[in-house]
């Protein structure tokens, strides 16, 4: 739960309302007013926030963290108004039964707190000197300039620009977080996949340590997805990780897959595989595939309108059978494979978004084998007799192997570039309290309007195309989802910041 | 009397530590991936049923019934799931 409030703080109160017989934790954050920032003495602090769209975000916020971690209690209280030194802006208490979920769930509210709340607060120096600091820039994400974060990954050819705002939009999820759902999700995620969604139900096991990186000692008994998920952040805290720690079930995978830009099953058997596999190809969602036994693994890449599918390979041999035999063994595995087959399925899921996949990558088995350190290529012909595939009336690009993803985003973050394919657009620069636009060097057909004033910023939008900019390009694309979210599919943001607003005093 | 082929195989996975060899060149004169795996079976100790697996002759999937020519590499791959 989420309050706004313009009195004082009553903490005791708040951890009263937390009380519950069943918890054995309750983890406390406190966020006080200090007299120093950004070396400069500070005398008292005003916090301004745009009410409703800040319940709104608040409120997700919370609910996001109880969702995530299941067990938790989660209240978060944030003031508004003049506060004096030592005063508390924000207050987050999280009860559970166990302090490992709700240590976790505490860090994940204030950092998402920090990055996503609409909340502005000017800062009063003495000698009457005031200024408005955006708060989003004091969070972690705030601090870390995408252009350095992937300045090393953007520089390659293959990337570029607007390869790294292909990486912003995608959305892909993980099936697995296991040895190889583990390496696969960290590289998708430090690669700025925009969204990123871990599904498992398991828990974190001491015999998973020596192989499932994402997991250290500490989180034994913890859900695997809370956990990987909460490591993710802390590694990229530019892109949005979501944990189901459930099943992947008939009842949900179609809701999980749809939309998607990618599907990685990591997974460690064939039921789920099978599974994966059928809804991703209605959802027209390409699967990425690996498993491995002991040194050697094996890599497939199915497309959704290719043929060579996985029934092709397997269908008509007992589900029942195919399990046995696989983990006829009882499952040794050495480390090194999975970690490199997770890291292959990652390499793979960026290459389909950036459009690097070659026709091969969709249409072959990768077979390595760590112990001679070989690999080998099997192209996989379509089953003429496939129940699946062969039905699929094939389009000139599944023929010529070029799957194109471009079909399955409507791109809200655009580049200056793809804004002008765009033709004439309403450019808006979103400016907070104290920011002004300098007209000569903002694009054409640029208005200003201020952050808060949502009633303006809709007005314009229903005209006709609209692009946001703001001077960090955060709260542009904010802003972006949620007007998309009302149902205005015209309205895009700008990527990147706008140098053309200048910041206040 | 069918002539005799000289082939190339190699053994995936749990194939391959039952073989004890990931590679092997045999010469017989077994026509088809079917005939082949039985021989092989015998002589190496395989014991999954061939109907669980998958081949591929010359980097190509293949069924068990694919004639076989001289000089062939023959792949056996038996289900895989661990992750």
């Amino acid at each position: 739960m989420f309050e706004l409030t313009d009195q004082p703080i009553d903490f005791a109160a708040l951890r009263t309302r937390l009380a519950r017989p069943d918890a054995g934790a309750c983890v406390v954050f406190e966020g006080w007013v200090r007299n120093h920032h950004a070396g400069k003495p500070v005398s008292r602090l005003e916090y301004e926030a745009f009410d409703e769209l800040a319940r709104l975000e608040g409120e997700a916020i919370t609910s996001e963290a109880e969702q995530e971690h299941p067990g938790c209690t989660v209240l978060c209280v944030h003031r508004t108004g003049s506060l004096g030194i030592g005063e508390l802006a924000v207050w987050i208490g999280v009860v559970s039964p166990h302090r490992h979920a709700a240590f976790l769930a505490c860090r994940q509210v204030i950092e998402e707190i920090k990055r996503r709340l609409p909340v502005w607060k000017k800062e009063h120096h003495s000698g009457n000197l005031a200024e408005w600091v955006n708060c989003t820039t004091e969070s972690v994400a705030g601090r870390l300039a995408p252009e350095n974060y992937y300045a090393r990954q953007a520089s390659l050819p293959e990337v570029g620009a607007a390869g790294q705002v292909r990486l912003a939009e995608a959305s892909v999820l993980v099936v697995g977080a296991g040895g190889l759902g583990c390496p696969a999700a960290l590289y998708l995620a430090t690669s700025g996949v925009g969204r990123l969604t871990l599904a498992d139900a398991g828990k974190v096991e001491v015999s998973n340590l020596h192989r499932q990186i994402l997991f250290t000692a500490d989180d034994v008994g913890a859900a695997k997805a809370t956990v990987a998920a909460a490591r993710l952040r802390a590694q990229n805290p530019l892109v949005k990780i979501e944990a189901h720690a459930s099943d992947v079930t008939p009842a949900n995978v179609r809701a999980l897959v749809t939309g998607r830009t990618a599907v990685l099953d990591c997974t460690d058997n064939f039921a789920t595989r099978f599974l994966l596999h059928d809804a991703c190809r209605a959802a027209g969602v390409p699967l990425v595939s690996a498993a491995v036994y002991r040194f050697e693994g094996e890599l497939n890449v199915f497309a959704p309108h290719q043929t060579g599918c996985l029934h092709c390979l397997w269908a008509g041999k007992p589900a029942l059978s195919l399990e046995t035999a696989a983990n006829c063994d009882g499952g040794p595995v050495f480390a090194p494979t999975v970690g490199l087959l997770g890291v292959m399925q990652a390499a793979e899921t960026l290459k389909l978004i950036l459009g690097l996949s070659t026709p091969a990558d969709l249409t072959s088995t990768r077979l390595v084998n760590l112990l001679d350190a070989s690999t080998q290529s099997l192209e996989r012909p379509a089953d003429p007799t496939c129940p699946v595939c062969s039905k699929v009336v094939t389009s000139s690009a599944a023929e010529d192997g070029s799957f194109s993803l471009n079909t399955l985003n409507d791109s809200v973050v655009l580049t200056a570039e793809q804004v002008v394919d765009l033709g004439p657009v309403q450019t808006i620069a979103l400016l907070e309290p104290g920011e002004t636009l300098d007209a000569a060097s903002a694009p054409a057909n640029t208005m200003a309007i201020a952050m808060a004033d949502l009633g303006r910023l809709r007005e314009v939008a229903a005209k006709g195309p609209t692009v946001l900019t703001c001077r960090h390009g955060l709260r542009s694309v904010a802003l972006a989802r949620l007007l998309r979210a009302e149902g205005r599919p015209n309205i895009h943001a700008l990527a990147g910041a706008l140098s053309a607003i200048r910041p206040g005093r | 009397m069918t002539a005799s082929r000289q082939l190339h195989i190699k053994f995936f996975a749990v194939l391959r530590e039952q073989a004890g060899v990931s590679t092997l060149a045999v010469t017989t004169s077994a026509r088809t991936p079917a005939e082949l795996y039985a021989e092989l079976a015998a002589t190496r100790g395989l014991t999954l049923p061939v109907a669980l697996l998958r081949v591929a002759i010359n980097d190509r999937y293949a069924t068990m019934d694919t004639p076989l020519s001289p000089g062939d590499r023959v792949v056996f791959i038996p289900p895989v799931a661990g992750g």
